[in-house]
């Protein structure tokens, strides 16, 4: 008895499955078509909305719009995309969501093949959902916005040869913040931050105060885009080559042996915690030096936290200027009429009204993300902001990719992946630095074959 | 018409009408998507989903090669062993002497009740805070009290009890009330009986109350078997895993090949295959020893 | 006589250790708690402080204020109730009638229907979601009510229980009923169905707080910002940057207490599911 019930269950199992195998194949294939039909089935039931091809300008467009911007950057996105609402005249309506859960939402609604028309995401998902995304290299042909405004290397983390997938929202840097009272009571200059590694951690040693529980050095085992960002100050870039002939770069790498050398030290020393959120400990603060992004700074600002932002220090792989970037995207699920209007969100995004500010520049001024372009860098808004003119200094030079090769992949896995099991395994002492190494190496490579 | 409802009304052939809501929906809703979770795991998917080669049994291989994976079923089994017998047997006591309705009952359970009514992602921040090692206030009350500086969440070894005794604490109440209401419902005649008999409450408990739960007693410990093999919001929110993987369950690593990082739906999907041929296996042989015992 | 009044003593004195374990626990359970209810009427810099502290130093509504102005409250509240309580009356129905089915019928294919069943337990459903989702789509359903409700409506854990609930029954309630010529289903809704009524109640809790909380469903299933449940709208509050710990214990709190109310409403009626056991007593 049991047994047939099992064999029936295995059985209808494989046949569904072949089913629904074929069935999501076909779905997918057919995915742009596919595409409009919750459309349909929505207008079907606000009442008739005929004709959805015929472009007259009186016709009204929405644009879904979709990103994960929760907390408290959403609020003021919101705020803005409400604006535009209200003030475009081309009938076009954005709808935003903000999802907490961005990557499944998009995956679940790309794999039945609905979709919102726009999204607002890491440009390295090129890489995981390019074939959702539409080419939009016409964007500076169909609307005003001009290339050459645009700092060049952004762009080409935004492409893939003459393909444009994103055009640039945000710069995403990482510096370094110190507690200015912490230094003062620990006799160091509150205002000279470390220019070195050594000198972090001569001045980590001297900030940790363990009768206060005050550490001098905030790096956490548990958040490996801080961990990139460093590590790549000593080592170089972890995947370096070009397409086909990808190289992974951690055995042997005398940098990172030496930044997880000097991170196991510091932490045996009791200099830095073994903390996986050491942010809400800045924030309290309790913390001398750490390394983060820009929303580091809200936490010290409610705390009310004396602080100094400056740029990383730099290692022994020389002057960089790591970036990720993030950008919209118009996905296969839009229109051409909802592409155009989505052109158009993005166009009034980087557009100065009459007063001469826009939109990119406030949310570049008040969330303090450096500007991808030129003209948002000469304004006076821009250049008063002490933040931003802190995280400008960096070298207009110097290399932007972050701790990948800009046009390599595998960059989520490295961080998601190999980083971590590093770290964690020198964090808690259960591997030599050199095995350590050696294992990333060996997870490395097996990434940078498939690509 | 008559006639009709007649050949329904036999109990042997009603059954399938009484059953036939639930089948239906199961079936649309749970055995076909499992159907096709099952069909991914033999190819190789990305995140989404609009390529798909059939790769035969090499994700299963993998998985028994990945030392994360190995790790993951490793932590699993451990939170399962602290945390079901705890919750099962932990959970018939305290409901034992909670059964009558005053007023102390009453409060009692209302508060055992409040962390099952508390969102996930709440208790999830809130435990995270509290057991802060630098700002926690537990922590800190501990630190003053002399027993020195205990780092709850980033210690290997301590923290895997630490996940165990939040997931306790956030669901222990419900099986207690759940307890509660089963042993409410034994005949109060069988402890008037046993009381005439001179039993105590601790005979009582044995002799009768125990039996007659027994169909409870199965249900809570099933439930929360397949709920610990398949632990996921507690860790993903507390300690996604960490210290050094020792609190990263099957389910959370599975999540994250499916969604985060390099993702591979096929190979997630294999993961769970084998997740769920534990599962099944441990199931039947309870379901076994219940109908038995039945 | 004296042996029984000795047991008394035997378990008055059983009482005081019991009395403390339960109290204790109780204290472990509501700390944290409360510990939240505070963090929700402390500043942001209160919260994340050094030394930590257990009442707030300075008192403020703020959170309360930020939660109202960032979501629609009232909309995501009238969604998770629509959502809790369609999944919940369905469920009561259709899980119950599976329930009884399984503990008072014997027919072909029992086993292997209850084994399907509990297989659908053993599924994390993060693996099934993307396969589900698709189902839903197809069916016409996503964006609808329709398509929040209906496939979470049959829980296997839900047919276990009400399964376990019926078990207890005496089988010679449905004889008598049948003697009296009472249909299958007016014997079930009659005369079994009252009998369960705690399983009924704790199923109802069980099915309103877990739709009530659920997160990951609501907003696979829906896209629009209309459709949002308060679990999604409250998820806002926890960047991945940043956590605003004040807003997010505040919308905690708010989206706690008609939970709660709905239990202590619903504990009234354990006693009274006690009371009407027709053959009890």
């Amino acid at each position: 008895m049991k047994k047939r019930a099992i064999s029936i269950l295995l059985t209808t199992a494989m046949t569904i499955s072949l089913f629904t195998g074929c069935g999501g194949a076909e779905k997918a294939a057919e995915a742009p078509q596919a595409e409009k039909e919750p459309a349909a089935q929505e207008s079907e039931g606000e009442q008739t909305q005929p004709e959805a091809d015929s472009q007259t300008a009186a016709e009204s467009v929405k644009v879904t719009f979709w990103n994960s911007f929760t907390g408290a950057d959403g609020d003021m996105l919101t705020d803005l995309v409400n604006r535009y609402n209200e003030e475009n005249t081309d009938g076009i309506t954005v709808e935003m969501d903000i999802s907490a859960d961005f990557d499944s939402q998009l995956s679940t609604a790309f794999a039945a093949g609905t979709g919102p028309t726009m999204i607002l995401s890491s440009s390295a998902y090129r890489f995981t959902y390019g074939d959702y995304m539409q080419d939009i290299s016409d964007v500076f042909e169909k609307t005003n916005l001009d290339k050459t405004d645009f700092i060049q290397s952004y762009l080409d983390y935004c492409s893939e040869g003459d393909t444009l997938y994103f055009v640039p929202f945000q710069i995403v840097g990482y510096y370094m913040y110190w507690n200015k009272d912490l230094f003062t009571a620990a006799g160091l200059d509150p205002e000279t931050p470390p220019s070195t590694w050594d000198e972090w951690a001569e001045y980590a040693q001297k900030l940790t105060d363990e009768s206060k529980n005050v550490y001098g050095s905030g790096i956490s085992y548990d958040y490996a885009y801080q961990i990139a960002h460093i590590m790549q100050r000593f080592g170089g870039l972890a995947v370096t080559g070009e397409s086909g002939n990808w190289k992974a770069n951690f055995e042997g790498n005398s940098g990172y042996a030496k930044f997880l050398n000097m991170y196991q030290t510091m932490v045996q020393n009791g200099d830095n915690p073994l903390e996986a959120d050491t942010d809400s400990m800045a924030s309290a603060g309790q913390i001398g030096m750490t390394v983060g992004g820009p929303w580091v700074t809200a936490g010290l600002d409610t705390a009310g936290v004396n602080y100094g932002i400056g740029l990383i220090p730099t290692g022994d792989a020389g002057d960089m200027n790591s970036v990720e970037v993030l950008g919209f995207s118009v996905t296969t699920a839009a229109s051409d009429a909802e592409k155009a209007a989505a052109y158009k969100f993005i166009e009034w995004w980087n557009t100065e009204n009459a007063e001469g500010s826009s939109p990119a520049l406030e949310w570049s001024v008040a969330n303090g993300f450096p500007a991808y372009t030129y003209s948002v860098q000469e304004k006076d808004a821009y250049k008063a902001s002490a933040k931003l003119s802190a995280m400008s200094a960096a070298n207009p030079d110097a290399p932007t990719d972050f701790i990948v090769d800009s046009s390599f992949p595998g960059t989520n896995a490295v961080i998601a992946d190999v980083i971590p099991e590093m770290i964690n395994s020198v964090a808690f002492g259960s591997s030599s630095v050199e095995d350590a190494l050696a294992k990333a190496q060996e997870a490395a490579d097996k990434i940078t074959a498939n690509y | 018409m008559k006639a009709c409802i007649k050949y329904w009304n036999k109990p042997s052939r009603c059954a399938y009408l009484f059953l036939a809501p639930s089948v239906i929906l199961l079936i649309l809703f749970s055995v076909i998507p499992l159907a096709a979770a099952f069909g991914l795991s033999l190819f190789d998917v990305p995140i989404t989903m609009n390529t798909a080669s059939f790769v035969g049994f090499t994700n299963f291989i993998e998985a028994f090669h990945d030392e994360r994976f190995l790790n993951s079923l490793k932590v699993t089994a451990v939170f399962t062993l602290l945390e079901v017998p705890l919750q099962v047997f932990g959970a018939l006591v305290i409901a034992s002497f909670l059964t009558k309705n005053n007023f102390r009952n009453k409060l009692l359970r209302a508060i055992y009740f409040l962390p099952v009514i508390c969102s996930a992602t709440a208790v999830g921040i809130m435990w995270k805070m509290i057991l802060h090692s630098n700002i926690g206030f537990i922590t800190a009350v501990l630190q003053t009290m002399g027993l020195g500086k205990i780092n709850f969440l980033n210690t290997p070894g301590l923290t895997i009890f630490v996940v165990s005794f939040i997931s306790l604490w956030r669901s222990f109440g419900i099986s207690a009330i759940i307890y509660v209401t089963a042993i409410q419902q034994v005949s109060a005649s069988l402890y008037e009986a046993a009381e005439m008999d001179g039993a105590g409450k601790i005979k009582q408990f044995f002799h009768i109350t125990a039996p007659s739960i027994r169909p409870t007693f199965w249900y809570i410990l099933m439930t929360r078997f397949a709920g610990a093999l398949q632990i996921f919001d507690i860790i993903y929110i507390t300690t996604n895993g960490g210290p050094n993987y020792t609190t990263e369950s099957t389910v959370t690593y599975i999540y994250s090949r499916a969604f985060s990082s390099a993702s591979s739906m096929g190979y997630a999907s294999a993961m769970s295959v084998i997740l769920f041929v534990i599962i099944m296996a441990v199931t039947v042989v309870m379901y076994r020893k219940m109908n038995k015992e039945d | 006589m004296s042996s029984k009044r000795e047991k008394k003593i035997k378990d008055k004195v059983c009482e005081i250790p019991v009395l403390v374990i339960l109290l204790v626990l109780a204290l472990l359970v509501i700390i944290p708690v409360i510990w939240m209810t505070f963090s929700a009427f402390k500043p942001e810099k209160e919260i994340i402080s050094w030394p930590p502290t257990f009442f707030p130093h300075v008192l403020t509504g703020q959170n309360f204020v930020d939660v109202q102005k960032r979501i629609n409250i009232l909309r995501y509240m009238l969604n998770s109730a629509i959502y809790a309580g369609g999944t919940t009356a369905l469920a009561v129905i259709v899980n119950s009638m599976a329930g009884y089915a399984y503990a008072f019928y014997d027919f072909k294919g029992k086993s292997g229907l209850f084994l399907l069943t509990l297989a659908t337990m053993m599924v994390p459903f993060q693996v099934i979601m993307v396969p589900l989702f698709l189902v839903v789509f197809k069916l016409g359903m996503y964006d609808s009510y329709w398509g929040l409700i209906i496939p979470r409506v049959v829980v296997a854990g839900s047919i276990f229980m009400m399964r376990a609930a019926f078990t207890g029954l005496p089988k010679e309630l449905a004889e008598a009923a049948r003697i009296d010529g009472l249909s299958e289903f007016g014997i079930f809704r009659k005369i079994m169905l009252p009998q369960v009524k705690p399983a009924i109640i704790t199923l109802t809790i069980l099915s309103v707080n877990g739709s009530w909380n659920d997160l990951l469903w609501p907003m696979i299933v829906t896209s629009s910002t209309e459709m949002r449940t308060l679990a999604n709208g409250l998820a806002l509050f926890i960047g991945q940057n940043t956590i605003e710990y004040g807003a997010a214990f505040a919308g905690a709190l708010i989206s706690l207490l008609p939970m709660f109310l709905l239990y202590i409403f619903g504990q009234k009626y354990f006693v009274e599911g006690m009371a009407s056991s027709g053959l009890k007593g």
